[in-house]
């Protein structure tokens, strides 16, 4: 296994957006989640690393929105899925890595919709249901998380405004 | 869309952004311009590229609207920025304030508490509603983090998101803030009908 190459392009996965990737040349990104989860996943035997970025819990009652097909936890999980697996990526082979759901506001919004931890419990439900549990968290607390996973290693890393990167 | 309310939520976010930015000024001593507020619907990255890009780590106040609607106010300065109105604010001279501390987060608080509520009495006088703007919480993150945050709020509860954004500048051009205002998607239906 090789680390990325210094010259890495990196790939900025939005709010709502959904990468795939094989190209060892590359690294995603999702920068700045705070209630939002970022779930990384990797198949070591066919190489296809992905990174979703989840805004939100729930679809129900929700209209879709083609410019952030992977808003919501249950149809951005579903879609990660169908989308590892079109490119040769195996479902129960996948590792998958999850951090985010932080409460980044602060008191003065506490008590309001609790919209990280709520994004936490639906990832974990929704990957049950695809028989996966991830192998590394880091959920909650107060603080922005910027995720990476580079598919040259299949290694994911987190890191805060206050702590350089850590691998998951 | 919504193109009666955006119109009116204009005007109302243009005297809001006016009179916080004279409350900011007044508190820091020097003139500061005021960009003419951005109102749009949904919300895009390019919001924090006021205060330097989605990773720059930024120190403000994020205040909760309630009352006759509810909503989120949010202040954002680059961290040297904020410091540097803490020392203005406190009569020291710029650059006194090295690290962000006990001090800094207080007159933090305060600055967020004075521009937050002057923008939301200009909503309330503008539309005659009745508005609490909640005690400041001091945030200290990545400028998404924060901006996203504020955006999943408003989404959890609907699907349509009309977000304010307004730019401070002072003399030298150089951004001093950046004011975010979102109403809650409940919030537009009221807000629409007393805009008509």
């Amino acid at each position: 296994m090789t680390a990325p190459p210094p010259d890495a392009r990196r790939v900025s996965v939005g709010i709502g957006q959904l990468a795939i990737s094989k190209d060892p040349g590359e690294v995603l990104v999702a920068y700045g989640l705070g209630s939002c989860i970022g779930i990384s996943c990797y198949d070591p035997q066919a190489r296809v690393a992905g990174l979703v970025h989840i805004l939100l819990p729930n679809s129900e009652g929700k209209r879709s929105e083609d410019r952030e097909p992977a808003r919501f936890a249950d149809t951005g999980i579903d879609l990660l899925m169908s989308r590892m697996t079109a490119s040769g990526a195996v479902v129960r082979r996948l590792v998958v890595k999850v951090a985010g759901g932080a409460a980044v506001l602060g008191p003065a919004n506490a008590e309001k919709f609790k919209i990280g931890e709520r994004n936490a419990e639906a990832i974990k439900e929704r990957l049950k249901r695809h028989g996966l549990t991830p192998a590394g968290m880091d959920l909650g607390g107060t603080k922005g998380r910027t995720l990476e996973m580079h598919p040259a290693t299949g290694k994911t890393f987190v890191r805060t405004a206050a702590s350089p990167a850590i691998e998951l | 869309m919504h193109e009666q309310l955006i119109s009116t939520l204009s005007t109302v976010a243009k005297d809001g952004a006016f009179r916080a930015g004279r409350g900011l000024s007044g508190l820091m001593g020097q003139e500061i311009a005021i960009h003419v507020p951005n109102v749009r619907i949904g919300t895009k990255a390019d919001a924090c590229d006021a205060v330097g890009g989605e990773e720059t780590i930024v120190l403000g106040a994020y205040l909760s609207i309630s009352g006759d609607i509810t909503g989120h106010v949010m202040l954002l300065f680059p961290v040297p920025r904020a410091l540097e109105c803490v020392d203005l604010m406190c009569g020291q001279p710029p650059g006194t304030t090295q690290e962000p501390d006990e001090l800094s987060d207080s007159a933090i608080g305060e600055l967020g508490n004075i521009v937050g509520s002057a923008f939301i009495n200009a909503l309330a006088d503008h539309l005659n509603l009745i508005l609490h703007p909640s005690p400041p919480s001091v945030i200290n993150d990545m400028a998404i983090a924060l901006v996203e945050s504020v955006y999943a709020e408003v989404l959890s509860q609907g699907s349509d998101v009309v977000m304010m954004d307004a730019i401070f500048e002072d003399h030298s051009g150089k951004t001093a803030g950046l004011l975010l205002v979102a109403p809650d998607p409940v919030s537009l239906e009221r807000l629409q009908r007393v805009a008509a």
